[in-house]
C-alpha cells in the first residue's frame, strides 16, 4: 500500500478511538439499567413534576428519594403528551384537557386528576404598573380580535382611574395542542356564546384572529409576553409569577374581580368535589353563589393519562401516581398549587389501582 | 480473485441503490401519510387561505405558502445583491493576501447552525429591528404597506434577516466559484480593448456566468425555504396574511415542527403531511432547475 | 493629441473619467458588500462570544439539566453534550462508511447513466428539508416501535451526512488518476483490491475532510431530532437506546422560553462551544483539503 501520510494516519487513529469510545461507552450505558419512567405533555403541571422528580437534582429529587424510580418528563403540550401515550412511546402523558375533548383519544387509558391550579391572564403594556381588572366578556373580545387597542372603553370602564397608554394588543397563545388554550377557551365559552359558536373549547385553534402571536409552551408564552410590549397571554400560575409579569383579576360570577391564589382557586374547586367515572372535575366560572364568593373564575384541575395495561411500567407507575396524589401534594403549595381535596385524594387512590400490566 | 470483485461490487452497488430506495421510501411515506388530506381537499388546499380549523376538519396551505414565500423570496432580494457584490469582490478585486482569508470567513456563516442563528436572531436581532429599524423604517417609507409598524420582534421581517444570512453564502461561494472559472482570455480580451474592471464584470464575467448564478439563487431559495427551526423562533408564528412584514408570520417548515407532535385530529395529521409534501415537491423542483440550468449552460459553453 | 477640434476629444475624455467613476462606486460597492459579510459574522461572533465567554464553567460540562429551575440551583448541560456525542458519533459510524461505499460504486463500478441517475437522488436527498426527515423517521422508527431513541436521531443524522459525504468522496476518487488503476490492474492487482488499496487510501484525505465537514454540519442540527429523541434526558446519559438531549435540542428548549436569563446565560455557553468546534471542523478541513489536493495533484506525475 502506498503511504497514506503521517498526519492522515493520525486523524484515521483519532477518528476510530473516539467511535470506539463511543459505542463502547454507550454500549455500558445500555446495560447499566434502573427503574425509569419517561413522561410528556402539558407544560401546566411541570413545574409540579419537577419539583417533585428533578429539584435539586434528579437522584436527590423528593420522589426518587423516596421510591428510587427516576422519573423524565418531557413537556410539549398537553396534545404531544395525549398523543404520545396513545402511541405508547411514553408511560404516562399529562394533560389539563380531559381525553374527551381530543377527537383522537387514548381508549384504553386510565385518567386522573393530579394537581389543581388555574390559569392567569398575564400581559406586558409599558406605562401599566397596575394589576387590570378584566372581565370574560371583555377578554373573549380581546382574543377574537374586536378589541384593538388597551384604552379601549371596555377596558377603561372595567378599570377606572387607571390611565392606559393607547398600546395595540398582541394576544399571545400557543403553537400546538395545549391544555392551557384548552382551558381558556372553555372560560370563554362560557362567558362569551360569540366565542362558544366561533371556537368553543380546543386544545388548538389554528388560525386565531386579531394581532397575534404564538409561543411554544406555556414558558414560552411567558417570554413572548415579557418580550412584547402590548401582549397578553394565558399560562399556569407558576409561569406568570416566576417571570414577573402582571396577571390580571378576572371577575366571577360574583362581580368580584379576583386574582389568582391559592385560597381563590380553592374556592373555585368547592364547585366540582367528587371526579366523574372517567376521572373528570370541572369547576371553570362558579355561579354567583355565596360559597363562590371568592373565587377564581379559570380554575382546573390537570390530569395524568396512562394505558390500562401498561406493561412493565405498571408497578413503578402506580407508586409514582399514589405517591404523587399522597406526599407529592405536600410540594404544591410552594409551586403554586393547591393541594387536592381529600375527596379528590381518595377517590384518585382507588382509581389508580386500575393500572396493571 | 473475481470473487473479491464480485463482493465489492454488490456490496457498494447495494448501497448505491439503496439510495434511491431511502429517497423513494422518503417519498412514499409522506404521500401516504398525505392521502387523507389530499382526498379531502384535493388541490385547492393550496389555495385557500384563513383556514385551518381542527374543530370543523378544514384545512389549507394559503397562510403558509404566503410566508413561506414571502420569507423566501424576501431573503432573496436581500441576498442576491449583497452575495454577488461579495463574490465580485472576492473574486476580482481583492489582493490575493485578502481574498484568501475573507473567503474563508463568508464561508464561515454557512457552518453556523441554524438553531444558533435562530437563537440569535431572536435575542439580539429581533429587539434591534424592533426597536429601531422599523421606526426608522416605517418613518421613511410607511407609505408602502410593507413597512407598517412592528408590535412584536418576532415577525416575518426578522425571520428574513435571518434566512438572508444563512443564503449569502450559498450565492456567494457558487458565485465565486463561477467567476474564478470565466476564462482569462476573455477577461484580457475585454481589458485588452480599455474596458474597466467594473464593465468587464457586467460584459464578460455575469453573463458568462449567468445561468450558474440563477442556480445559485434558486438553490438558497431551496435553502431558505426547507429551513424551520430558525424561522420557528423568530417569525412570531402569527397566522395572518398582511402586507406588513413586521407583522408575525409562519412558513410551512415551521409550521410543521411546531404542530406535528400533538396533532389532534387523522385529518389535521394528514394535512400536517399534505404541508410537507408541498415542501418536499418544492425542494425537488428547486434542486431539479438548478441541475437543469448548470447541465445546460455547461453544455452551451462546451464543458459537459 | 490634437490641440483643434476638442470637443470630441473631450467628451470622451469625459465618458472615460464617468466610466471610472462609475467602475470605482461599483468596486466600492463590492468591497461595501464584502464588508457587510464580514460585519455580520463579526456581529454573531461577537455576541455569542460575549455572552458565552461568561457562562462558561465546569458546571456546564459536568451537571446535567434541571428545566425550570429557579436561579441558584446548580445545573448545566453536560446532558446536551453527551448526547450530542453519541448521536452524532454513531451517525458518522453510520454514514461515513455507506457514504463512502455509495462513492466507490458510483466511480468505480457504475456505468455512466447509472451513475448520473444516482447521483440525481442524491442530489434530492441533499435537498429534503431536515424537518421533513425527522417526520418520515418518525413514522418510521418512532411509531412502528413506540420509542423515541438518540439511535434514531443518528439515523437521522446519517441520512442528512450521506449525500454530502458521498459527493466529496466521488469528487476525491475522480480526482485519482487512472494511469495509477490501470497500472495497478495491469501488474495483476484483482480489481477490489486495487479499488481499496491502491485507489482509495489515495483519497483519505479528501474523505477526511468531507467527513468533517458532513459532521460538524450535521452536529448543529435540531429539527430532524425534534421528533426522535425529544423527551431527551435532562441528566448525562450515554445509552443510545435512550431518548437523548443534544445541544441544539437544549438551545432550541431554552430559546422556545425559559423564564431564567441563567438559563439563556447556559444556552450561548453552549452555543459558543458548538460554534468553536464547527469552526475548528471546518477550518482544519479546509487545511486537510487544500494538502490532500497538493498530495494528488503532485502524485500524478
Amino acid at each position: 500500500m502506498p503511504k497514506t501520510g503521517m498526519l492522515v494516519k493520525i486523524s484515521l487513529a483519532v477518528v476510530a478511538a473516539a467511535t470506539i469510545a463511543t459505542v463502547a461507552v454507550s454500549a455500558a450505558g445500555a446495560a447499566r439499567q434502573s427503574t425509569s419512567l419517561s413522561g410528556a405533555g402539558s407544560t401546566f403541571v411541570q413545574p409540579l413534576i419537577n419539583a417533585w422528580t428533578q429539584l435539586p437534582s434528579q437522584s436527590q429529587s423528593p420522589f426518587t428519594k423516596a421510591k428510587h424510580i427516576t422519573v423524565t418528563y418531557g413537556g410539549g403540550g398537553s396534545g404531544a403528551g395525549v398523543s404520545d401515550i396513545i402511541a405508547k412511546t411514553v408511560a404516562f402523558g399529562a394533560s389539563d384537557a380531559p381525553l374527551t375533548s381530543y377527537a383522537t383519544t387514548c381508549k384504553t387509558c386510565v385518567q386522573t386528576p393530579w394537581a389543581l391550579s388555574g390559569t392567569a391572564m398575564i400581559y406586558h403594556i409599558s406605562g401599566v404598573t397596575k394589576t387590570l381588572n378584566m372581565s370574560g366578556p371583555v377578554l373573549a373580545k380581546i382574543y377574537l380580535g374586536t378589541i384593538k387597542y388597551w384604552d379601549d372603553k371596555a377596558i377603561k370602564a372595567i378599570n377606572k382611574g387607571v390611565s392606559i397608554p393607547h398600546t395595540a394588543i398582541t394576544t399571545v397563545h400557543r403553537d400546538s395542542s395545549s391544555g392551557t388554550t384548552y382551558n381558556f377557551t372553555d372560560f370563554l365559552s362560557h362567558v362569551s356564546s360569540t366565542w362558544k359558536n366561533k371556537y368553543g373549547a380546543t386544545t388548538l385553534i389554528g388560525t386565531w384572529p386579531g394581532n397575534n402571536v404564538q409561543a411554544h409552551g406555556s414558558n414560552g408564552v411567558a417570554a413572548a409576553v415579557a418580550n412584547t410590549n402590548g401582549a397578553i397571554g394565558y399560562v399556569d400560575l407558576w409561569y406568570g409569577i416566576t417571570a414577573h409579569l402582571k396577571y390580571m383579576s378576572i371577575e366571577n360570577q360574583h362581580g368580584r374581580f379576583v386574582q389568582p391564589t391559592l385560597s381563590s382557586i380553592a374556592q373555585a374547586s368547592k364547585l366540582d368535589t367528587t371526579p366523574k367515572a372517567d376521572g373528570t372535575l370541572s369547576i371553570v366560572n362558579p355561579p354567583n353563589k355565596t360559597k363562590y364568593f371568592g373565587a377564581y373564575p379559570i380554575s382546573t384541575y390537570t390530569y395524568v393519562d396512562v394505558q390500562k395495561h401498561s406493561g412493565s411500567k405498571a408497578t413503578p407507575l402506580k407508586t409514582f401516581l399514589l405517591w404523587a396524589v399522597t406526599s407529592g401534594q405536600s410540594h404544591a403549595a410552594a409551586n403554586y398549587f393547591v393541594p387536592l381535596p381529600s375527596g379528590v385524594v381518595s377517590w384518585d387512590k382507588t382509581h389508580i389501582k386500575q393500572i396493571v400490566s | 480473485m473475481r470473487f473479491g470483485d464480485l463482493i465489492l461490487q454488490l456490496v457498494a452497488g447495494a448501497a448505491a441503490f439503496g439510495v434511491v430506495v431511502i429517497v423513494g421510501v422518503i417519498a412514499y411515506k409522506l404521500v401516504d401519510g398525505a392521502r387523507l388530506s389530499i382526498s379531502t381537499f384535493g388541490l385547492g388546499f393550496l389555495v385557500h387561505q384563513n383556514t385551518w380549523d381542527i374543530t370543523n376538519g378544514h384545512f389549507a396551505a394559503g397562510n403558509f405558502i404566503y410566508g413561506t414565500a414571502v420569507a423566501g423570496f424576501g431573503a432573496l432580494v436581500l441576498a442576491t445583491p449583497l452575495a454577488l457584490g461579495i463574490a465580485i469582490y472576492l473574486s476580482e478585486l481583492a489582493p490575493r493576501w485578502i481574498a484568501g482569508p475573507v473567503t474563508a470567513l463568508i464561508e464561515t456563516l454557512a457552518a453556523i447552525p441554524s438553531v444558533i442563528l435562530g437563537f440569535w436572531g431572536l435575542y439580539v436581532l429581533a429587539p434591534f429591528l424592533l426597536s429601531d429599524v422599523d421606526p426608522a423604517l416605517h418613518s421613511a417609507l410607511g407609505f408602502i404597506p410593507l413597512f407598517g409598524t412592528a408590535t412584536s420582534g418576532s415577525n416575518l421581517f426578522t425571520a428574513i434577516v435571518v434566512l438572508t444570512i444563512m443564503v449569502i453564502p450559498i450565492i456567494s461561494s457558487v458565485s465565486r466559484e463561477l467567476f474564478l472559472g470565466v476564462p482569462t482570455e476573455l477577461k484580457e480580451g475585454a481589458l485588452g480593448l480599455g474596458t474597466t474592471r467594473w464593465e468587464v464584470i457586467r460584459g464578460v464575467v455575469l453573463p458568462y456566468s449567468r445561468s450558474g448564478i440563477a442556480a445559485a439563487t434558486i438553490l438558497g431559495l431551496g435553502r431558505a425555504i426547507g429551513e424551520a427551526i430558525a424561522v420557528l423562533l423568530v417569525a412570531g408564528g402569527g397566522t395572518q396574511i398582511s402586507a406588513n412584514l413586521f407583522q408575525s408570520g409562519n412558513t410551512i417548515a415551521a409550521r410543521i415542527a411546531s404542530e406535528f407532535q400533538g396533532a389532534q385530529t387523522a385529518l389535521e395529521l394528514a394535512s400536517i403531511f399534505y404541508l410537507a409534501v408541498i415542501l418536499l415537491v418544492f425542494s425537488f423542483v428547486v434542486n431539479l432547475v438548478a441541475r437543469l440550468i448548470i447541465r445546460r449552460s455547461a453544455r452551451r459553453l462546451g464543458t459537459a | 493629441m490634437s490641440a483643434v477640434a476638442p470637443s470630441p476629444l473631450i467628451r470622451r475624455k469625459d465618458r472615460l473619467r464617468r466610466r471610472k467613476a462609475v467602475n470605482r462606486g461599483m468596486e466600492l460597492l463590492a468591497m461595501a458588500a464584502a464588508a457587510i459579510g464580514l460585519a455580520i459574522l463579526a456581529i454573531l461572533v461577537y455576541k455569542i462570544v460575549r455572552n458565552g465567554a461568561a457562562a462558561l464553567n465546569w458546571d456546564l460540562f459536568t451537571l446535567g439539566q434541571i428545566p425550570d429551575a429557579p436561579p441558584g440551583i446548580p445545573q448545566g448541560l453536560a446532558n446536551a453534550f453527551a448526547g450530542t456525542l453519541v448521536i452524532v458519533g454513531l451517525a458518522a459510524a453510520m454514514g461515513i462508511p455507506y457514504a463512502t461505499l455509495v462513492a466507490i460504486y458510483l466511480v468505480e463500478f457504475a456505468p455512466r447513466r447509472v451513475r448520473n441517475f444516482i447521483s440525481l437522488i442524491l442530489d434530492v436527498l441533499m435537498g429534503v428539508p431536515a424537518i421533513v426527515l425527522g417526520i418520515f423517521y418518525y413514522e418510521l422508527l418512532v411509531l412502528t416501535t413506540h420509542t423515541q431513541r438518540g439511535l434514531w436521531g443518528a439515523i437521522a443524522l446519517a441520512t442528512m451526512m450521506l449525500p454530502l459525504v458521498a459527493r466529496s468522496t466521488m469528487e476525491v476518487l475522480l480526482l485519482v488518476p487512472n494511469s495509477l488503476r490501470e497500472a495497478s490492474l495491469g501488474l495483476g492487482v484483482p480489481r477490489w483490491r486495487t479499488t481499496l488499496g491502491v485507489v482509495l487510501p489515495q483519497t483519505m484525505g479528501g474523505i477526511v475532510t468531507g467527513s468533517i465537514l458532513a459532521v460538524s454540519r450535521v452536529a448543529g442540527e435540531a429539527a430532524p431530532l425534534l421528533f426522535l429523541s425529544a423527551l431527551g434526558s435532562t441528566s448525562v446519559d450515554w445509552n443510545p437506546l435512550h431518548p437523548l438531549s443534544t445541544v441544539p435540542l437544549a438551545i432550541l428548549g431554552i430559546a422556545e422560553g425559559s423564564p431564567y436569563p441563567e438559563d439563556r446565560a447556559r444556552a450561548w455557553a453552549a452555543a459558543l462551544v458548538l460554534m468553536i468546534f464547527i469552526l475548528v471542523a471546518s477550518l482544519s478541513a479546509r487545511w486537510l483539503a487544500a494538502r490532500s489536493r497538493r498530495k494528488i495533484l503532485g502524485s500524478a506525475r
